[in-house]
């Protein structure tokens, strides 16, 4: 493994100052960094009680210092951005707003690129994507909650995801797993080709749409076990279903495949237990022009896709493929800014057309044993999207399925197409939403 | 609990129409809940933007002194002209252009829109006092700035109107190009004291005037703009 953490010795005087390389996915969104758009994704959790904003300061104060992946800033390098060690004041929690997931200024906030904020009983956790994925941030969002609940004189033990904010920082947690498992001979083509894109009117700067449906895991699991696929896999289909429709009723002039662009865990195939990035994108999609499909047929087309291309061969192809691109010795002495010139025109000309909307399942999200009585459910939010597009994010705990849509446009076409064909289904859906509903354009 | 008879889905209590389809909420048995607090917060956040500050003291800092090192320069050292001048403007146009970078709402955006047009006149000015010529500052700019900047601002203020939209934006914008040319030509004749007639700017006008009827018809046929609006996504 290569090594990532570097010290570096000024004087014998001074104290080694530590920082640390970007790992492969984080490296690309600074790169996108816009004055209207951040990659920013949040977590949630809502608990039984209300959230008392001094306790939960000083379990955020008690914990960060556990998570050195995320008491950081990030700095400009002559060819690369670094990440440093932050030990200005904060983050300070605040209460909560609107329009989640706002841009997040390298330099503004202290320069810490994560926010914390409370609202009646939920927590929630908002972390720049060059720090984490979901499943690194989710640790941290647990841990802040059971620190914040032992404040609160309850006991949790630190299992399922809770660590131990009184042992140091394990040095794998902070590893750039990519490097250590790309090892793949061929590197797999990075373009999908072209999908339809949503049309739609840009709402103004500072504002992110949100619509949060909640269901029930066991009637969910049911219906989708009912195909004989995963849960993942039936919402995928559905999310396919709703965004053909979608294309339908656009009228357009010519059709494109609908894609999703579907982030997948891999810690789940790979071993490793960093809290940073560790996610290769895999993106199902439908062609109509090849013929309507039915929906079953789009269930099966997906469960297929799925079982070819999530397995550790074609996955670790795709990782190598970043990697060698990073290490590639050319690439390594062009200056930042051409880099990021190229990345964000790569990236705007290929990597996001290639997809219609986002899908991200955080999966079955357990918390330890004591903890599970003073939480509701937990809530995941993809951020804004880069485009005009929607984003859905899944994740359930306990009997709850909490999938989030956020979007920028005005319009819920996407959103309605989808919760009715869950109703359609059977499934009985609950909406909630953050939207001015009583605003002229609806 | 109520549902969305169009969706299907059940709706927050607090919710009074529908997200998904914009249906309203008409249940006699359990009324639209006002007093109970939303699922979601009600105030708004705004990106923390005080590093701006600091690169405007930062910027400004540079142009004063470089204002100041070369007027000191052309005083004391460099005599041979007043050359001074068009750096020192250079920096005072510099820093009214970057205003809107570092203070960046709607307000400031529109003041600094009528600063813009008064520094460039400033730095014509120095120019022209510079050299002398036949009166071109007072005849052909000044009134060319002054209605360019008018132009611009008008033009700020309609895009920043509640109702504004891409096509009242166009009919402001190509009535303003065919306005401007007119005065530009007359101006143009006054100066060299030629006939008062118009030429070039008739046909520029003309165009003008058939794109603002075209689009004018288009904004007033509801129909017509609904279609054009579908068509072309605007």
């Amino acid at each position: 493994m290569k090594t990532i953490n570097k010290t570096i010795k000024h004087t014998p005087k001074k104290q080694h100052k530590t920082w640390y390389k970007l790992d492969l996915s984080a490296n690309v969104y600074p790169t996108l960094q816009r004055r209207n758009f951040s990659n920013v994704f949040r977590l949630s959790v809502v608990l039984k009680e209300e959230i008392d904003p001094d306790t939960l300061q000083r379990a955020v104060d008690l914990t960060l210092p556990r998570f050195p992946a995320f008491k950081v800033a990030l700095h400009k390098g002559i060819f690369w951005r670094y990440l440093e060690p932050n030990d200005h004041p904060g983050p300070f929690v605040m209460p909560d707003i609107i329009n989640p997931c706002m841009p997040m200024l390298f330099k503004s906030n202290n320069r810490y690129l994560i926010r914390i904020y409370y609202y009646r009983c939920r927590i929630s956790l908002e972390v720049f994507h060059s720090l984490s994925d979901g499943s690194g941030a989710l640790k941290l969002l647990k841990t802040i909650t059971a620190v914040y609940l032992r404040l609160k004189g309850h006991e949790i033990s630190n299992t399922c995801g809770v660590l131990d904010i009184n042992e140091p920082p394990r040095p794998e947690e902070m590893e750039d797993a990519y490097i250590k498992y790309a090892s793949s001979r061929v590197k797999r083509p990075r373009s999908q080709g072209k999908a339809y894109r949503i049309r739609g009117h840009r709402e103004p700067f500072y504002t992110l749409n949100i619509i949060h449906g909640l269901l029930s895991v066991q009637e969910v699991l049911q219906k989708a076990r009912s195909y004989h696929v995963t849960l993942t896999e039936y919402l995928n289909a559905v999310l396919l279903y709703a965004l053909l429709e979608k294309q339908k009723a656009d009228h357009v002039f010519r059709e494109h495949p609908v894609a999703l662009a579907l982030p997948v865990n891999l810690r789940n195939i790979f071993p490793s237990d960093t809290l940073r990035n560790f996610i290769a994108m895999v993106y199902p999609s439908v062609d109509p022009r090849m013929g309507d499909y039915t929906f079953e047929e789009i269930i099966t087309h997906v469960h297929n896709y799925m079982r070819f291309y999530i397995n550790d061969k074609f996955l670790n192809a795709d990782i190598t493929t970043n990697a060698s691109t990073q290490q590639s010795p050319l690439i390594r002495i062009v200056p930042l800014f051409v880099k990021d010139i190229v990345v964000k025109q790569f990236y705007i000309r290929v990597q996001d057309k290639q997809s219609t909307a986002g899908l991200t399942n955080l999966g079955v999200i357990d918390v330890p044993e004591e903890m599970r009585e003073f939480v509701d459910y937990f809530d995941v939010l993809m951020g804004q999207p880069f485009s005009l597009r929607t984003n859905c994010a899944v994740g359930s705990f306990g009997d709850t399925l909490s999938i989030n849509f956020t979007s920028t446009i005005i319009e819920t076409d996407v959103e309605r197409f989808f919760f009715r064909k869950l109703v359609q289904e059977g499934l009985h859906v609950k909406i909630e939403t953050n939207r001015d509903m009583n605003r002229s354009e609806f | 609990m109520s549902y969305c008879v169009n969706c299907g889905v059940e709706l927050d209590k607090t919710c009074s129409v529908c997200p998904l389809c914009n249906t309203k909420v008409i249940n006699p048995n359990q009324p639209v809940d006002t007093v109970s607090p939303k699922p979601y917060p009600v105030d708004k956040g705004y990106v923390d933007s005080g590093i701006r500050k600091e690169t405007a003291i930062l910027m400004a800092v540079c142009l004063a002194a470089t204002a100041v090192v070369c007027g000191l320069l052309n005083l004391f050292f460099i005599t041979f002209s007043h050359w001074s001048f068009y750096v020192i403007g250079t920096c005072i146009v510099l820093w009214i252009f970057c205003l809107p970078i570092f203070f960046p709402t709607k307000a400031v955006f529109r003041i600094t829109l009528l600063l813009d047009g008064l520094g460039i006149a400033m730095y014509f000015g120095i120019i022209a006092w510079l050299h002398p010529g036949n009166g071109w500052y007072t005849a052909i700019a000044l009134p060319l700035i002054i209605l360019g900047t008018l132009a611009v601002f008008f033009f700020a203020i309609s895009m920043g109107h509640p109702r504004s939209s891409i096509l009242s934006q166009a009919v402001i914008l190509v009535a303003e190009i065919g306005i401007y040319s007119v005065c530009v030509e007359l101006l143009t004749r006054r100066y060299y004291a030629v006939p008062m007639a118009l030429s070039w700017s008739a046909i520029v006008l003309t165009c003008a005037i058939i794109i603002d009827v075209t689009l004018v018809t288009i904004l007033l046929r509801s129909r017509l703009r609904e279609e054009v609006r579908r068509r072309m996504h605007i």
